[in-house]
C-alpha cells in the first residue's frame, strides 16, 4: 500500500485547550480521529506523512483581519497554533514537499470575519483565511478556490473573500432557514468587484450521499472548472454527518471521502464536526485515505445502514432546484447594477457573536474598481470596544485605490474621530496600528 | 561476575565482567549456519578464563533478524478481526492470513461480535494445512481484548503457540501488531530451541547463571520472558554497540554516538544521558513492528569506504572493495587517506601511499589535498546524517499548546564515537561539529560490554475508561472493573506499580511515566466519565554496579 499523493497530514487536537469544560470545542474533540488514524497505521503509510504545526505569526493574522483591539486582545495560542496548522499545510504543498495536505486542527475558523471583536460560531482566527493570505503573501497572488464543505455556512470566510475577484468562494450548507447562522442564500454573490465569485448551494435537512455528490458533480466542479484555479481548499467540517447533535443532514463518512475523491482538493482544513465518536474517527480518515488516492471502500460508520441514510425523494427534488437556480447565476447572471468605477459602494451588517455574545453593526464601503479588489473602508461600532474604523488597501491594489487608502489614513489619523484606527495595507506590508 | 555476548555479521565477542572491569574477552567467528556453536565457542573460550562463578549470562544475537530476513520460519495461520478502516487484506502477512468479522470501536466497544462461523472456516483451514504457530489480533484490542482471547481460545486444541496481540503492547496501530505478532509467531519454535540449547550448553559447563536478552531498545528481558516474545530479540545489534558507548563514556544531557565501522556508520541520539527510543518501532523485511527501538540511523560511510575520482573531486563510498590497501586491499578507501594524513597508523603505510598517490595522479591533484578532501567528505556526510536525524527528533509532532510554545528540544553537546576509524576521524568530527569528541578505550568488544551491561527496559500502558467503568493493561492482558471516581493518580500508580510486578524485584529502577492524559468524555453537555492514558516505562541504562569500573578514564 502507497499514496498515490504524498500526502502530509497535520494533527493538532489541541489537548489542554476548550472554550469551556463542556462545549462541544473542547480537548476531547479530536481524541478519537487520532486515535482512528493511529490504529490504522495511517502514517506508516509510504507517502503520508505527520508534520507538526506552525506558530502563526501576529503580522499572519493582521495581514488578513483587523483584531479590535489588536490580534492579542482576541486570540489566544490555541488560535495561532491552529492558523498556524493550515499554514503549515499550505507550505507543504507550496514548497512541493507534499503534493496535498490537511490540517486536522482545532479550533475552526470560518465564522470568523474581516473584523475580529471575539468569538462566534466557535471561530476567533480564520485559518483558511490566514494560510491563503500567507501563501499569496510568500509564494505569488494566486487564483484560489475555497469549497466550504461544513454544514453551517462558512459566512466569515465568504465576509473576508466578498470582494476578491481571485477568490472563489462556494459553501455547501444546510439552509440557513434551519440552522445557525442563518445565511448562505442563493442571492449572495459577492460585492460588485468580484460579482458572481461567492457561490451559496444551500441544501434542505436530511441532505443524504446522494444530494451531495449531486451538487459536487453539477455545481462544484462545472464551476471550478470554468473558473481555473491553481489552488483548491477544502474547508472541510465534518458536521453534515448523520450523527452530528447540531445539525440535521445525512452524510456519511465514505460520503465525505467521494466527495474529497471528486473534488481533488490540494489543502484541506478541518472545521467543525462535534460528533466526535460516531462521525470524526471515521469521516477525517475518510478523508486522509481519499487525498492520498487510497481505497477506502472498507470505510463505515459501525452503525452505518444505507437503507436508513436512503435521501428522501422530496430532498433530492429540492437540491435539484437549487442546482439549476445556482447555475444560471454562475452562468447567465442577471446584468449587475453599474456603479461607476472609483465611486464607494455600501453596505450594511449586523454582526452577531454567539459564543461572546457580542452584537457589531459594520457599515463597509468598497470603492468600486475594474483593476482591483477595490479599497474597502469598515466603520464597525460593537457593544464592547470604541468605535472602530479599518481601511483594507488590498494585495495588487491599483494606484488609484492605494493613494485613496493612504489619503483616508491619514486623514483619519489627523482628525482622530475614531478611538480605533486600524490599517491593512498589502502592498506595502503595513498592518495594524501604523 | 556477569558475561556478555553478541553475535555480530563476522564475529561473536564475549567479554567477562566484573565491578572492577574487563576480566577478559573472547574473539570466535561467527556460523551462521549454527549459531548456538559459536555462542557456546566463545563461551567456553571466555569462560576457560574466568576464575569465579558467573552470575549473569547477557546475549545480543542475530538469530531471529536472520531467520525473518532469510525466511527461515515456520508457517504462522494469522486470524484477523478488523473494523471498519483500510481494508484488513491490505495488511496480509504469510500464507495463512484470515479475516474473521468483528468490529470493536476506538474505546472498546464492541460494534460487531466476532463471527463463529467465519472463525471456525479459518481453524479448520489451519488445522489442514497443519499450521500450529498462530497469531490472532484485532483492531483497538489494546481497548478490549476480548476478541483476541475469544480466538486465542478457539485455538487452544490445535496451536503449540498463539500470539496475542494485546500483550504486544497497548499502542494502537493495527498493521504494526499483524506484522508483529506474525514475526513473533514465525520464529517461535526456531528461538526455543536455541534457548533450549543454550540452557543445556551451559549447564553441562556446570553453570545456572540468569540469562537475559539484549533487545533492539537498548535493554535486556529475561530468557523466560523471552521465550514466548522472541519478536522483542530482533535487530539487537546496533544496541549492542550503542550500549556499550554508553557503558564507556560517562554521558550526561544530549549527544550524539556514533560506531564507525569498516562500511558503514551508525547514528544514534541521546537525550538526557539516555538512548532516545523511537515512537512507535522499528522495521523489518519492509514491515513495521511494535518492537521498541533506539532512534538511530546508517550511513554508507566507513574506513572501508572506497576513494574513487569523481567529476567533482575524491568520492567515498558508498561501496567497499575489501579492505584498505595498507591491510592488502586493491582500492584506496578512507582508511588510507587517513593514513596519509597521518591520522592514523594501521598497517603497510607505504600501500596506504601508494593508494593515495594514484588516486591523485587521477584528479591531476597534490595527494595531501585529495587525502584531506576524503576526509573531509565522510565527514560532511556524517554531519548531514546527524542532522537530519536530530531534526527529524525535534520536528516530532506534539498534540498540546504547552508543548509547542514550550519544545523540548534535543541539543547535542557532545560526541562519542566507537569503531575502527574513530581516533583518526576524531578531531575532524569534532571541527565539524563544533564539539567536543570523546574516543573510549576498550572499544574492540565494546558491542560484548554493552550486552553485558545493559539493564532491564519495560514498558506498559494503562487505558481506563470510567463510563464503561474498565481498566485495561494490555502486556499483561489484564482486565479490571472500575469505579467512576478512578482518576489519573489512581492510573498512574496502578501502571506504576504493575511495571514493578513484571520486574519482580529485580531491579528497582525508575519507573518513568511517559505519557498520562485523562480526557472529560461530554455527552448531552455532562461529564460521562473520564478516558484516561498512562504509558510507563524504564529506560536503557547501565548497572550502576558496574558505572564506575568502566567509565574510568572518561
Amino acid at each position: 500500500m502507497r499514496a498515490k499523493n504524498r500526502l502530509g497530514v497535520i494533527v493538532f487536537p489541541a489537548f489542554d485547550w476548550a472554550i469551556s469544560p463542556t462545549h462541544p470545542e473542547r480537548q476531547e474533540r479530536l481524541l478519537y480521529t487520532q486515535d482512528q488514524l493511529r490504529e490504522e497505521g495511517i502514517f506508516d503509510i509510504p507517502g503520508i506523512t505527520e508534520y507538526k504545526p506552525d506558530i502563526a505569526s501576529a503580522e499572519d493574522m493582521s495581514r488578513v483581519h483587523f483584531c479590535i483591539p489588536d490580534v492579542a486582545g482576541v486570540t489566544t495560542e490555541s488560535h495561532r497554533i491552529s492558523a498556524g496548522g493550515a499554514v503549515r499545510a499550505g507550505r507543504l504543498v507550496m514548497e512541493g514537499r507534499t503534493d496535498k495536505a490537511f490540517a486536522l486542527v482545532r479550533p475552526p475558523g470560518h465564522h470568523a470575519m474581516k473584523v475580529v471583536h471575539g468569538n462566534r460560531g466557535f471561530c476567533n482566527i480564520n485559518i483558511e483565511a490566514v494560510m491563503i493570505e500567507h501563501i499569496r503573501e510568500h509564494y505569488g497572488q494566486k487564483r484560489i478556490a475555497i469549497v466550504d464543505t461544513d454544514c453551517h455556512h462558512g459566512d466569515g470566510t465568504q465576509d473576508i473573500y466578498w470582494h476578491d475577484p481571485n477568490t472563489l468562494f462556494i459553501s455547501l450548507h444546510q439552509d440557513g432557514k434551519t440552522l445557525h447562522p442563518g445565511s448562505g442564500h442563493i442571492e449572495e454573490l459577492g460585492g460588485p468587484n468580484a460579482y458572481g465569485k461567492t457561490i451559496n448551494i444551500p441544501l434542505p435537512p436530511m441532505t443524504g450521499d446522494e444530494g451531495f455528490l449531486h451538487v459536487v458533480d453539477n455545481i462544484v466542479l462545472p464551476i471550478l472548472n470554468d473558473f481555473r484555479p491553481d489552488l483548491i481548499i477544502n474547508s472541510a467540517g465534518q458536521d453534515n454527518h448523520y450523527s452530528d447533535p447540531i445539525t440535521n443532514m445525512m452524510f456519511t463518512a465514505r460520503g465525505y471521502a467521494q466527495l474529497n475523491e471528486k473534488l481533488n482538493p490540494d489543502i484541506a482544513v478541518l472545521e467543525g464536526g462535534y460528533s466526535i465518536q460516531g462521525a470524526l474517527p471515521y469521516v477525517n480518515c475518510g478523508i486522509v485515505l481519499a487525498m492520498a488516492g487510497l481505497d477506502y471502500s472498507f470505510l463505515h460508520e459501525p452503525d452505518y445502514d444505507a437503507q436508513q441514510l436512503r435521501q428522501e425523494l422530496r430532498v433530492t427534488a429540492q437540491i435539484r432546484r437549487t442546482t439549476d437556480a445556482v447555475l444560471e447565476n454562475y452562468f447567465h447572471p442577471k446584468p449587475h447594477k453599474n456603479y461607476e468605477p472609483g465611486s464607494f459602494v455600501s453596505r450594511r451588517k449586523r454582526i452577531f457573536y454567539d459564543t461572546d455574545m457580542i452584537s457589531d453593526e459594520q457599515v463597509e464601503s468598497v470603492m468600486r474598481c475594474d483593476e482591483c479588489a477595490g479599497l474597502i473602508i469598515i466603520e464597525s461600532v460593537s457593544s464592547i470596544n470604541p468605535p472602530a474604523l479599518c481601511i483594507e488597501i488590498p494585495l495588487g491594489a491599483c494606484a488609484r485605490c492605494r493613494e485613496a487608502g493612504v489619503e483616508r489614513h491619514e486623514q483619519e489619523l489627523t482628525c482622530g474621530r475614531y478611538r480605533i484606527l486600524q490599517l491593512i495595507n498589502r502592498p506595502e506590508k503595513i498592518y495594524g496600528n501604523p | 561476575m556477569r558475561v556478555g555476548l553478541d553475535v555480530g555479521g563476522t564475529h561473536t565477542d564475549a567479554v567477562v565482567v566484573d565491578t572492577t572491569g574487563i576480566v577478559c574477552s573472547a574473539k570466535v567467528p561467527t556460523n551462521h549456519s549454527n549459531l548456538i556453536s559459536s555462542v557456546m565457542s566463545a563461551l567456553i573460550n571466555v569462560l576457560g578464563a574466568a576464575p569465579s562463578p558467573v552470575s549473569a549470562v547477557h546475549l545480543s544475537t542475530t538469530l531471529t533478524t536472520n531467520a525473518l530476513l532469510e525466511g527461515k520460519t515456520e508457517p504462522v495461520g494469522v486470524l484477523v478481526s478488523s473494523g471498519p478502516g483500510i481494508h484488513p487484506l491490505h495488511h496480509r502477512i504469510g500464507d495463512a492470513f484470515f479475516v474473521v468479522d468483528g468490529a470493536l470501536d476506538h474505546r472498546g466497544a464492541e460494534t460487531l461480535p466476532l463471527d463463529a462461523v467465519q472463525l471456525g472456516h479459518a481453524l479448520s483451514a489451519c488445522r489442514e494445512r497443519e499450521v500450529r504457530c498462530f497469531a490472532v489480533v484485532s483492531k483497538f484490542s489494546p481497548r478490549n481484548a476480548a476478541h483476541e482471547k475469544l480466538m486465542a481460545a478457539a485455538l487452544a486444541k490445535q496451536s503449540d503457540f498463539v500470539t496475542s496481540g494485546h500483550m504486544l503492547g497497548g499502542r494502537l496501530n493495527f498493521p504494526r501488531r499483524i506484522a508483529t505478532a506474525y514475526f513473533n509467531s514465525a520464529v517461535w519454535r526456531t528461538y526455543n530451541c536455541f534457548a533450549d540449547a543454550v540452557e543445556k550448553g551451559l549447564l553441562e559447563l556446570g553453570m545456572k547463571p540468569g540469562i537475559a536478552i539484549l533487545k533492539a531498545d537498548g535493554g535486556t528481558m529475561p530468557f523466560a520472558v523471552s521465550r514466548s516474545l522472541p519478536v522483542q530479540s530482533i535487530l539487537s545489534g546496533p544496541a549492542a554497540s550503542i550500549m556499550g558507548i554508553t557503558a564507556l563514556c560517562d554521558i550526561h544531557g544530549d549527544a550524539v554516538l556514533l560506531d564507525i565501522g569498516g562500511t558503514s556508520t551508525d547514528i544514534a541520539v541521546v537525550a538526557g544521558g539516555a538512548p532516545l527510543l523511537v515512537p512507535d518501532g522499528i522495521g523489518l523485511n519492509g514491515r513495521q513492528t511494535l518492537v521498541r527501538a533506539m532512534v538511530s540511523s546508517s550511513l554508507a560511510v566507513g574506513g572501508d569506504s572506497a576513494l574513487r575520482a569523481s567529476a567533482d573531486g575524491v568520492s567515498v563510498g558508498p561501496d567497499r572493495c575489501g579492505p584498505c590497501m595498507a591491510l592488502g586491499g586493491s582500492v584506496p578507501t578512507l582508511m588510507d587517506a587517513c593514513n596519509y594524513g597521518g591520522l592514523s597508523h594501521v598497517g603497510s603505510l607505504e600501500s596506504s601511499h601508494r593508494g593515495m598517490a594514484a588516486l591523485a595522479r587521477q584528479l591531476r591533484r597534490d595527494t595531501s589535498a585529495v587525502a584531506r578532501e576524503a576526509v573531509s567528505r565522510a565527514v560532511t556526510a556524517i554531519k548531514a546524517a546527524v542532522d537530519t536525524l536530530v531534526g527529524a527528533v525535534n520536528e516530532k509532532p506534539v498534540y498540546t499548546v504547552r508543548e509547542m510554545l514550550h519544545p523540548e528540544r534535543i541539543v547535542p553537546r557532545k560526541i562519542y564515537m566507537v569503531g575502527g576509524p574513530a581516533h583518526a576521524l576524531s578531531d575532524a568530527v569534532s571541527s565539524a561539529f563544533n564539539l567536543d569528541v570523546f574516543v573510549p578505550e576498550q572499544h574492540a568488544v565494546a558491542n560484548a560490554i554493552g550486552a553485558a551491561l545493559a539493564r532491564r527496559t519495560c514498558d506498559l500502558e494503562l487505558f481506563a475508561d470510567t463510563e464503561r467503568g474498565v481498566k485495561l493493561i494490555p502486556r499483561l492482558s489484564r482486565t479490571e472493573r472500575i469505579d467512576r471516581s478512578y482518576a489519573l493518580d489512581h492510573a498512574k500508580d496502578d501502571a506504576r506499580q504493575a511495571l514493578l510486578s513484571l520486574l519482580a524485584g529485580e531491579s528497582s529502577a525508575d519507573v518513568e511515566i511517559v505519557e498520562a492524559s485523562s480526557f472529560n468524555m461530554i455527552q448531552g453537555g455532562r461529564l460521562a466519565g473520564k478516558n484516561i492514558r498512562v504509558q510507563c516505562q524504564l529506560r536503557p541504562g547501565i548497572q550502576e554496579a558496574y558505572l564506575s569500573a568502566f567509565r574510568r578514564g572518561s
